[in-house]
């Protein structure tokens, strides 16, 4: 009988012991990336990072402009998604909850969460950069917002359809409409949900690289303008750190070190949102 | 039961029917969960559906306000008349019937909104008023549900924040706001604690001043209690209905008897 108890107890510890290190062994390898990024681009994280332009090899030089690009970029493939995204978890959750048609749209949308990037990249530049003769910033902001779509449309399905069944019929049995009922109250109820989801899908195209390479590509200098090549935090990282220069090599380690940072936050600013929906 | 509710005090005619279901089959898929229903609803009375679970009394109640219509599997034949028309026609306006007939369920429904606009949501959807007409309103509504004292001071906090019990008085006074004519309560008080139900009952005995109660309850003391007229419902059929306290010392049906004095269910 003690034989057993001794068996058990040692299983357990040994169960706890190899999840741990399962742990660790993941959280070492985050570690050593962060650190990696720090140290290699340490040289080049400075202020000039955020105020000079991508320089010449061997010239000083930030990535003032790759930021900005990125950001714009980005920016367009949200503003892209998040609408009809959510208009279109809205359609699946709430309008066709269970149905076939749902199921349907729900699989393919799956297909698209999960195809390559890079393939997204060669059909946005087929579409959008081949007929114009040219890259552009647009072309970029598009093909990042078909990459972030379906997660939007995933996300905030599953968080309206977390939203219990007797708030939905208490609402519409006031007598108000099916639509005012969805806005005001679903909606609202998903909202912490809804927005987490958004901040993933963020987070997942802000170091998208492959569709940029076919779309934004790339721009020495400075551009506001969408409608023409902007530069971009992951193409740079991927041309720099190709390069044989090491003042490159610094910035792109920087820039990689700046996104990480970014994706870091846009976690911690999803957990705190979550925490928040939930303790209401 | 107190003297006030003894059924017998009032003519029958003084509470002419509100709502009358005739021949009424509900169906879940192929499922038969109600089986030609016959019952008058009285205005101004509260009437009390029991019976066990699974017998079909919160179907009835569904029927009444047609929220079933939400899920598309569901289909109720028949008729329930109110004001002169067949509600389970499809020319009925779903929306204008369920402001007139309001509903409140088992479970506390707060909306993520301010206590405020809980109660002002559908207020300010179906009249323009102004801002002064507009507190008034939500203050008498939530006077009406008992909540007014608890919550005066926080009407801009959550509603989520509240207790269970606070949570369906919220609830409640949300309906009342939109002068409904029927009350529709679907075991308001299952998942609330024992002070919280007392309060809740207690409101129910003057709410048929204004208007017309159906209350579903597992809780046969407080059918007793609440209402007069009482609705014994069995395996989806009407088994029998009357007066409150003739049903619950005189029950005509051998199964009422049974049910009532606690032989099954």
């Amino acid at each position: 009988m003690s034989l057993l108890l001794l068996r058990r107890r040692l299983f357990d510890a040994l169960v706890i012991a190899l999840s741990l290190f399962a742990t660790a062994f993941t959280l070492f390898w985050l570690a050593w990336i962060l650190w990696t990024t720090i140290s290699q681009g340490a040289s080049a994280l400075k202020p000039s990072l955020f105020t000079e332009m991508t320089p010449a090899p061997g010239a000083p030089g930030g990535l003032a402009n790759a930021l900005f690009g990125s950001v714009m970029v980005v920016a367009i493939g949200v503003i892209l998604a998040t609408p009809i995204g959510v208009l279109a978890a809205i359609y699946l959750a709430e309008y066709k909850r269970g149905t076939r048609v749902a199921g349907f749209i729900g699989f393919v949308n799956d297909i698209l969460l999960s195809a390559p990037s890079i393939v997204i990249g060669l059909f946005i530049y087929e579409l959008f950069v081949l007929p114009f003769g040219h890259f552009s910033g647009y072309a970029g902001g598009i093909a990042l917002a078909m990459i972030m779509l379906p997660i939007v449309v995933r996300s905030s399905a599953v968080a309206l359809e977390l939203v219990p069944s007797e708030t939905r019929e208490a609402a519409l049995a006031l007598g108000l409409p099916r639509w005012k009922v969805t806005w005001s109250v679903i909606v609202r109820a998903a909202r912490p949900g809804i927005i987490t989801g958004l901040l993933l899908g963020v987070a997942r195209i802000s170091g998208e690289t492959a569709p940029l390479l076919f779309t934004a590509l790339n721009n020495q200098y400075w551009s506001a303008n969408p409608a023409t090549p902007l530069a971009n935090i992951p193409v740079v990282i991927f041309q720099y750190a190709m390069s044989p220069y090491d003042d490159w090599h610094a910035l792109a380690w920087a820039g990689a070190f700046l996104v990480m940072l970014f994706v870091l936050g846009l976690g911690l600013a999803t957990r705190l949102i979550f925490r928040q929906g939930g303790g209401r | 039961m107190s003297e006030a509710l003894a059924p017998e005090a009032h003519p029958e005619a003084a509470y002419p029917p509100k709502i009358q279901v005739r021949d009424l089959d509900f169906f879940y898929g192929g499922r038969h969960a109600l089986k030609g229903i016959n019952l008058d609803v009285p205005a101004h009375r509260t009437t009390a559906i029991i019976g066990p679970s699974g017998c079909g009394k919160s179907t009835l109640l569904r029927t009444l306000n047609r929220i079933f219509d939400l899920y598309p599997g569901q289909r109720a034949t028949g008729q329930v008349m109110f004001e002169g028309r067949n509600l389970l026609s499809p020319e009925i306006m779903v929306t204008e019937l369920r402001r007139e007939i309001g509903m409140v369920f088992q479970k506390p429904t707060p909306f993520p909104l301010s206590i405020r606009d809980n109660v002002a949501f559908a207020l300010r959807h179906f009249e323009r008023l102004s801002r002064g007409e507009l507190a008034d309103r939500i203050e008498a509504a939530l006077r009406q549900a008992a909540l007014w004292d608890e919550v005066k001071d926080k009407l801009g906090a959550s509603a989520l924040g509240l207790s269970g019990g606070q949570q369906q008085r919220l609830s409640l006074a949300r309906t009342l706001a939109v002068r409904p004519q029927v009350i529709l309560l679907d075991e308001p008080t299952s998942a609330l604690d024992p002070i919280s139900t007392l309060k809740i009952e207690e409101l129910l005995n003057n709410l048929v001043r204004d208007f017309t109660v159906v209350i579903v309850t597992h809780n046969l003391q407080q059918a007793a209690r609440c209402s007069h007229q009482t609705v014994f419902m069995y395996e989806g059929e009407l088994v029998e209905a009357g007066p409150t306290e003739t049903l619950f010392t005189l029950p005509t049906q051998r199964r009422t008897a049974d049910y009532i004095s606690g032989r099954f269910g």
